[in-house]
């Protein structure tokens, strides 16, 4: 192929590596105000009174905002005022708005706003929600409207319970000879991008509202400000620019309700807000917490026989996506294994912690740390090969999964060939400690990952192409480029479908909801896959017309033509043939008559026969495809100190067909590094009020540079025939497996099952120091 | 962003430096002296601190010294730890502030900043409480000269306005086998759970610690135990920590129960390899 699967450098290389690329917080306008934000010191507590007396004192204060009138929002539970209106629910939330002709301005003002709070009991764990006697995070959860699918449970905290009954649990359960239970639990934590969240919104003249934000889902903001405020969809245009880091929790629409509010409040003017490092941690969506159980039974060869599991999210104190997070957490409850007969209940739980968005992997890596941890549990009692089970009971073609999906050769990766792939690459020779010092040993470890989306079923991507006068093309997508390469990647796919060089091809990196297809959402993994099949459809629309005009010109048959390299030509005779720019921008005859005119090539792609979920059994297609690994790790543990360092990271993927070899590479190792960060490092830690202790980056610290180990990646080809050449999601699966390869390996280093995370060296001294089972 | 707004002054010469701050002082300014700027510039953003004016002391040569001369190291407070780390006549004081913060903050946080500051840790003191250093301190009346272990006491006991200006150590110190290991929560990133720096003289071992308590210490009914070589290496650390200080640190790095698990296991570490030899 001409350039699928090269390594070609990324459009927005020499923009990023000089620094000149703008992010949100970049643009400033000499009209432009300022909004800051103060939030809830307290987790759950009544506002009994705001006094912004003094505030409004302090020179070029130009408005206050309390959540007085506001609307609720919330994508799956309209359960949450912008703006905190008589009560919060948790630390961070925001509570007033004060907007200033300059930053520092709102922020002193923002300081001197003086609120009297009664604080309330708070909901500080899942498993505490669950209780009977918990206090409630939401007394009137009948009132909100609620999306479709999604079921809350009212006065208890449940804000949705999904259900998966696949087979019958009972003959499962008779069928098997050995079992296992284990219990695991990881509290919130966050997503650390590089940019902090900002926006600026103005309502112009003529009632336009134009809004500007760091953002992966554009198209949501339009829809959901139109929906809550009541504005025109057709009169509300959403930019957004370069977005530096996401992972999720820039999916959840937010800070754009303020920056809308703050707008609305001074008469239109344009007003930025732009979140401190300290309100992106706390104020903004979060990456959500579990509380897990899983039981799996098999008979005495290992075969799986019965699933039981129990999934508590911590959902925090709206619901927003966290609904959804919990459903796709069902949707594979189970790893990539098949097994008959699946019990799961996964629910999402309200609780006062901040309130939960999408994080790489969504939902993946968490419910895979309980279940693949599980799954090593088993081995060790059946004394088998952890990774010779997972392969004996690998999900394959013809096989169903949890929501009863029939897999078929393109549907689903080759989870047997990941597992052969990653016993060579990692030298397996099944589970073994080894002294590698007189205080160290080194252990491997190893899990199996797989993920499909659930995304709306009738999500759907769009593409247009502009040519030049030079035959040169113009891309537009309404991908939000996030730091992944889409946009290289379909800008390669685009060259290839119409056998030009990648460097005739231009590409829009802004999103502007206005003048860009829309793209439903730049999120699980869908990117390249749904906007990919835009793109050829776009690119084949443009060719027939390319095509028509040449036969007009050349006086042939449209199917007797062919392109390449920037010409249009006769099959038979390549001599005969005119060149892209002499077509594509309007043809011109001897005589100055002229046909054509700019060719506009347009392409979407909706997502085919997808299903909601059915409410009692889970049965559904919620996804496309699955995209499935096998992943290790190896650690040196000290047995003394209960220090480790990670020696080095696997992962094997089917990624179907690599598009763009190093960028592949990078979304994989990057997500490893997360996967890595998350499970042995990241968490947030809460006092007893349901306050997050550590909400900066002295005390919330990602993996830095130097602390990562040797990557190994490698690829396994089984392509996806529904999209664009074959290739398969990636952009999070090799996150999802980390958490749960570490602590595989460490649990067997330090001899006892590790099954909390983070797995600092307290966990595992704490774990060492509990008595036995 | 710094919401509110305040004075910066650049002085040339230790007087005008002390010169300004009682006279800010008396106008109602609660100034501060400034060098790196890493500490005041995060706690002025959170409103944690609050000052009218800051000071910047780096302009005045005395602080920003850096020789060996004769018997004695002169270290200026305003020299960057990164500049110390460069420089490696003190390989100890290196190695304990080579675990601060990170290479980037270390460009800036100076000696007498990680020293004077309100973060606790402090990890910069430790050798010179090891190595009975002096402090140059400047105030009202001149430059006066104090023993940093009858100074330092949690953290050095200045008079409101006085300026750490030097550091004097004795050359003789500078070569003495040491250990300094820093124990963090998890890897290679983040404040201490513990930093213990060790030296031998002589016979002597010496040891101070960081991290464990809101306040770095050196103990000498510590160390006395500790040398205490009649006994095992377990008992005399069990005696020794009769004598910690309270309180101990349980917070989000680590609980104090656990500290002083590492902490224990640190010097059951360090103690043998410097009884063996000498050791960078």
């Amino acid at each position: 192929m001409r350039v699928i699967g090269k390594s070609v450098g990324r459009k927005d290389a020499e923009e990023k590596v000089t620094g000149a690329a703008k992010y949100t917080d970049d643009y400033i306008f000499n009209n432009m105000l300022h909004a800051r934000v103060v939030c809830s010191p307290y987790a759950h507590a009544l506002i009994n009174s705001i006094d912004w007396s003094k505030a409004e004192k302090v020179p070029g204060v130009r408005s206050i905002v309390t959540g007085v009138g506001l609307p609720l929002t919330g994508e799956e539970i309209r359960d949450r005022s912008p703006i905190a209106f008589k009560k919060v629910r948790y630390h961070g939330e925001v509570v007033a708005l004060v907007v200033a002709d300059h930053p520092a301005q709102a922020a002193e003002a923002a300081s001197l706003i003086e609120i009297s709070y009664t604080p309330l009991p708070v909901v500080n764990s899942p498993r505490q929600a669950f209780q009977p006697d918990s206090p409630l995070v939401h007394e009137h959860m009948e009132a909100y409207e609620i999306n479709v699918n999604v079921y809350p449970e009212p006065h208890t905290n449940v804000a949705h319970r999904t259900k998966i009954r696949k087979g019958n649990i009972e003959k499962g359960r008779m069928e098997s000879d050995v079992f296992v239970e284990g219990s695991f639990s990881f509290a919130p934590s966050d997503h650390a991008a590089m940019e902090t969240r900002s926006c600026f919104a103005e309502i112009r003249p003529n009632g336009d509202v134009i809004i500007t934000s760091s953002s992966q889902a554009p198209f949501m903001i339009k829809k959901l400000i139109s929906s809550y405020f009541g504005v025109e969809i057709g009169k509300i245009i959403v930019n957004t620019p370069l977005v530096g880091g996401a992972y999720g929790g820039k999916a959840s629409v937010q800070w754009e309700f303020l920056a809308y509010i703050a707008a609305k409040s001074v008469e239109g003017r344009p007003v930025k807000i732009l979140y401190s490092r300290e309100e992106d941690i706390l104020t903004a969506p979060v990456h959500i917490g579990l509380d897990a159980t899983v039981k799996l039974g098999c008979t005495r060869d290992g075969i799986l026989k019965s699933a039981e599991i129990l999934y508590l999210f911590d959902g925090g104190a709206y619901a927003d996506k966290s609904p959804d997070l919990s459903r796709a957490a069902a949707v594979d409850c189970t790893g990539p294994y098949h097994i008959e007969n699946i019990w799961c209940d996964s629910l999402c739980m309200y609780t006062n912690h901040p309130y939960a968005s999408p994080f790489r992997g969504f939902g993946h890596s968490e419910v895979h740390f309980a279940f693949e941890r599980t799954m090593d549990m088993l081995a060790k009692k059946l004394k088998i090969d952890p990774l010779e089970l997972r392969y004996i009971n690998a999900i394959q073609p013809g096989d169903t999964t949890p929501t009863q999906v029939l897999l078929n050769k393109s549907n689903v990766g080759n989870v047997r060939a990941c597992i052969d792939k990653l016993k060579e690459l990692m030298d397996w020779n099944g589970e073994t400690k080894i002294e590698s010092g007189k205080h160290t040993v080194r252990t491997k470890g190893v899990a199996c990952i797989w993920k499909t989306s659930t995304i709306d079923p009738n999500a759907s991507s769009g593409v247009i192409l502009t040519f030049n006068p030079d035959g040169s093309v113009n891309l537009m997508s309404g991908v939000v480029e996030i730091g992944t390469g889409t946009k290289t990647v379909l800008a390669q796919i685009l060259a290839e479908r119409l056998r030009l060089d990648y460097d005739k091809i231009h590409v829009k990196m802004k999103v502007n909801t206005q003048t860009t297809p829309e793209h439903w959402k730049t999120v699980a993994s869908r990117g390249t896959f749904m906007a990919g099949r835009a793109v050829l459809a776009a690119a084949d629309d443009a060719i027939l017309q390319i095509k028509s005009i040449a036969s007009c010109i050349l006086r042939v048959r449209v199917e007797d033509l062919e392109i390449d390299s920037g010409k249009v030509f006769v099959r038979e005779e390549p001599g005969i043939n005119l060149k892209f720019e002499d077509v594509v921008y309007g043809y011109t005859y001897p005589n100055g008559n002229s046909i054509g005119g700019q060719i506009i090539g347009r392409g979407n792609y909706i997502l085919r026969h997808m299903t909601y979920l059915d409410a009692d059994t889970g049965a559904g297609k919620p996804g496309p495809e699955w995209t499935v690994g096998a992943q290790g790790v190896e650690v040196e543990y000290n047995t003394i100190n209960h220090t480790y360092k990670v020696v080095k990271a696997y992962s094997v993927i089917d990624i179907g067909q690599v598009l763009n070899e190093k960028t592949a590479r990078g979304q994989v190792m990057g997500a490893m590094s997360m996967g890595l960060s998350f499970g042995g490092r990241e968490t947030f830690y809460f006092d007893q009020h349901g306050r997050v202790l550590n909400h900066r980056l002295r005390t919330y610290r990602p993996l830095r540079f130097g602390e990562q180990p040797e990557y190994a990646v490698e690829f396994i080809h089984t392509p996806h025939m529904e999209a664009a050449y074959g290739a398969r999601g990636v952009g999070e699966h090799g996150l999802i497996g980390m958490p749960a390869v570490l602590g595989n390996s460490l649990s067997l280093a330090a001899g006892v099952e590790l099954n909390h995370l983070p797995l600092i060296p307290e966990q595992i001294w704490r774990a060492k120091r509990r008595p036995q089972e | 962003m710094i919401p509110t707004d305040f004075e910066y002054y650049l002085p040339a010469t230790i007087s005008e430096a002390v010169h300004l701050y009682r006279t800010l002082k008396n106008h109602g300014k609660k100034p501060l002296y400034y060098s790196g700027g890493t500490e005041i510039i995060t706690f002025l953003r959170l409103h944690l601190i609050e000052t009218g004016a800051v000071i910047n002391i780096n302009a005045i040569p005395e602080c920003r010294q850096n020789n060996l001369i004769g018997d004695s190291l002169t270290l200026g407070s305003s020299l960057t730890l990164t500049e110390i780390e460069e420089a490696n006549v003190f390989p100890l004081l290196s190695a304990a502030s080579a675990g601060v913060a990170d290479h980037t903050s270390r460009n800036k946080i100076t000696l007498g900043g990680n020293i004077c500051g309100m973060i606790f840790y402090r990890e910069a003191v430790l050798p010179f409480l090891l190595c009975d250093s002096y402090c140059m301190i400047a105030g009202g009346d001149g430059v006066r000269k104090a023993p940093i272990n009858s100074l330092f006491n949690k953290s050095l006991q200045l008079t409101e306005g006085e300026l750490l200006v030097q550091i004097i150590t004795q050359k003789r110190y500078l070569d003495l086998p040491f250990i300094c290991i820093k124990r963090r929560q998890q890897w290679e990133t983040g404040y201490p759970l513990v930093t213990v720096a060790a030296l031998r003289n002589g016979n002597e071992i010496r040891v101070a610690i960081s991290g464990l308590c809101p306040f770095p210490f050196r103990s000498a009914k510590m160390e006395a135990d500790l040398n205490n070589t009649k006994l095992s290496l377990e008992e005399r650390i069990e005696l020794a920590f009769r004598h910690l200080p309270a309180p101990i640190l349980h917070d989000v790095e680590g609980s104090a129960e656990y500290r002083l698990f590492v902490l224990k296991n640190t010097l059951l570490e360090i103690i043998p390899k410097l009884e063996a030899g000498a050791i960078a």
